[in-house]
């Protein structure tokens, strides 16, 4: 089953003739274990994109299912957009955007809480392990470097267990070795725990590492490879 | 996790340093509380210490602390003699300011009816109570004069030989207690050219009467010091005190008394709400707007300063909201801190207070009621400030992590 799919979505900002459509009924279909490249200049629609399904920004027009429910009907989320992206969606973003009066292991618990696990300390202790930082557990995200403070951002994306994972230019604040690092571990991250990794970048050093290459132009998708 | 507590705990010096702030407020809410009680407890501290049933003043008045009471002295042994009455007790009462050495005290003086009272039943702190008829006083402690000073009254030298504690008049000054006759003495004491004025005057107003020059002889008895003429009144007393026998009887003794033309009567009780209507009336009044107006800064403060951390925040509850953190959690985070904040402010204003209102001019008493009173208080303040900033928190976009 797909992870996500999105048919015919539609985004569009200003009226008359200052209308500009950043998504032009655009259909997507991803599958849960993969990782999937968007690629695109800027303003072709890609954070818009990412915003629409990520149930940031609701759509004009379309649908969006995710694990087959239908969450999005014609533009409007068929429940409250919170709790739609707290059981279903995680984030990663540019920087890291840890916050900042909580030690890493509590950047993930706070979101394990959220995300309603039984147990949060455990499981972010599970994912601080799982991603290799759990020495930094204790430290605050102003003592952790670039690429720690992204590992507890993964860390913190997968407290939920989401169905989607949506990162946007996760690397783009790293270096090339600390960000080729970032996106191996979000292949590993989709191939080992099962969810669908959306990742917007523009580093065309790291694609070979993706399953799946989408390239956006004037709000549609205008290209698709599947690099596997 | 409590989000808020994690906050304080990363930044306690922006916490501690805004609290610090708030408890400066807090600190005279709580002193015009405080000042509050203890205008209450100054006002009536020495109508419950006295132990009356029944107050006899001046017929018309409220008694000799909201107003101004002259009694015959002979009223005291009318009064002893109306049946159900086992003890009356004249009562003086005067504030009067005199110089002691280089500093000027001010005091209430009042008399007890020696022998019969000597200040066994007044609080004190040191000392005895009166051992002898004369030149002896009880002070208060707040005076500053300690058991064995000497002090120049009426021309006479008269020694401290007992002390108590917060034993004040209605005015909030200390009371000085001496014999009823050293009392009068004082009162009534005038300076010797004074004196000598008014038995010129007296023989003067003699000389021009039929009786003055018909007995020239009697200009001589009016100009004796010795002597006092018997149409002029005989010194005042402010009230009497009676003690009932048993409480069945004090309907009796009052409806007795208040039959009488020169007398009004008051219970101990109802001497006390004369005392708080009319003395502490408008000082409430007046603590209580002073009060209104530092809670309202206070609420406008807390409320600027809660907005100001929760701007500051506006990235990180953005990324709560992207996790899809129910408004419910990002409300409590806002409250918290502005409870945490107003909480810490009390505790700080609480400390401070209660090392400088003891060397505050006037009596502030923190009774566990107003301490309760003021922080309920300051939770209220808190919530209410707290609301700008939640309704912030609220409207912030959860788009606004996704932006770099």
């Amino acid at each position: 089953m797909e992870a996500v799919v999105a048919e015919r979505i539609t985004k569009c900002y200003g009226e008359g003739d200052t209308r500009v459509c950043a998504l032009n009924e655009i259909s997507i279909r991803l599958e849960g274990g993969k990782i999937v490249a968007l690629l695109g200049p800027s303003g072709s629609g890609k954070s818009t994109l990412i915003k629409a399904v990520g149930l940031v920004t609701p759509p004009d027009a379309g649908d969006i299912w995710m694990q087959g429910r239908l969450v999005v009907r014609a533009g409007e989320p068929t429940a409250s957009a919170s709790k739609l992206r707290r059981e279903y969606l995680g984030f990663v973003f540019q920087k890291a955007n840890l916050i900042p009066f909580l030690t890493a292991r509590q950047n993930v618990e706070i979101a394990c809480e959220i995300g309603g696990e039984p147990n949060p300390r455990a499981r972010a202790m599970e994912l601080l392990e799982y991603l290799g930082v759990t020495k930094r557990a204790s430290a605050l995200p102003a003592t952790l470097s670039g690429g720690e403070q992204q590992r507890i951002a993964i860390a913190r994306a997968l407290a939920n267990r989401p169905s989607l994972i949506l990162a946007d230019e996760p690397t783009a604040a790293l270096d090339k070795a600390r960000g080729r690092a970032v996106m191996e571990l979000f292949g590993r991250v989709a191939h080992e725990q099962g969810a669908a990794v959306l990742v917007v970048t523009h580093d065309q050093r790291t694609l070979d590492l993706f399953d799946e290459l989408y390239q956006m132009e004037d709000g549609r998708l205008e290209g698709w490879r599947d690099v596997g | 996790m409590n989000l808020a507590l994690q906050d304080v705990r990363r930044n306690p010096g922006r916490f501690v340093g805004t609290s610090i702030g708030m408890s400066l407020l807090f600190t005279v809410v709580l002193a015009m509380a405080g000042i509050y009680q203890g205008l209450v407890d100054d006002a009536t501290v020495l109508v419950r210490s006295l132990h009356a049933d029944v107050w006899v003043v001046q017929h018309g008045t409220r008694g000799p602390f909201a107003d101004i009471s002259r009694l015959d002295p002979s009223i005291e042994a009318r009064v002893a003699s109306v049946s159900g009455v086992r003890r009356a007790r004249a009562f003086t009462y005067q504030v009067l300011q005199r110089q002691h050495g280089a500093r000027s005290l001010r005091f209430a003086l009042i008399g007890e009816a020696w022998p019969d009272q000597r200040g066994e039943e007044l609080p004190l702190l040191e000392g005895r109570p009166l051992g002898q008829s004369h030149g002896e006083l009880i002070a208060d402690a707040s005076l500053g004069l300690p058991v064995g000073t000497t002090l120049l009254l009426a021309d006479e030298e008269y020694r401290v030989v007992g002390l108590t504690k917060q034993f004040l008049a209605s005015s909030g000054d200390p009371v000085l207690v001496a014999t009823r006759s050293d009392t009068q003495l004082i009162l009534e004491n005038l300076p010797p050219d004074a004196v000598r004025t008014e038995r010129e005057r007296r023989a003067e107003r003699l000389r021009r009467t039929d009786l003055g020059r018909g007995q020239p002889s009697l200009e001589d008895l009016a100009v004796d010091p010795r002597w006092r003429p018997p149409a002029l009144p005989s010194s005042t007393v402010s009230a009497v005190l009676v003690d009932v026998d048993g409480d069945a009887r004090l309907d009796d003794v009052r409806r007795t008394i208040a039959s009488w033309p020169d007398a009004s009567v008051y219970t101990t009780d109802e001497q006390t709400k004369l005392l708080l209507d009319g003395v502490v009336e408008k000082p409430r009044r007046q603590l209580g707007l002073f009060s209104l107006i530092l809670v309202v800064t206070s609420s406008f403060l807390i409320a600027a300063v809660i907005y100001m951390l929760t701007l500051q925040k506006t990235h990180d509850i953005a990324v709560l909201k992207l996790m899809g953190a129910p408004a419910t959690r990002i409300a409590a985070m806002v409250l918290q801190q502005a409870w945490l904040i107003g909480l810490l402010g009390y505790a700080i204003a609480i400390a401070i207070g209660t090392q400088a209102f003891p060397h505050f001019p006037r009596r502030v008493v923190l009774t566990t009621l107003s301490l309760a009173g003021v922080g309920a208080l300051v939770v209220v303040v808190s919530t209410l400030a707290s609301l700008l900033g939640v309704a912030y928190a609220l409207k912030v976009d959860p788009g606004r992590a996704l932006e770099a």
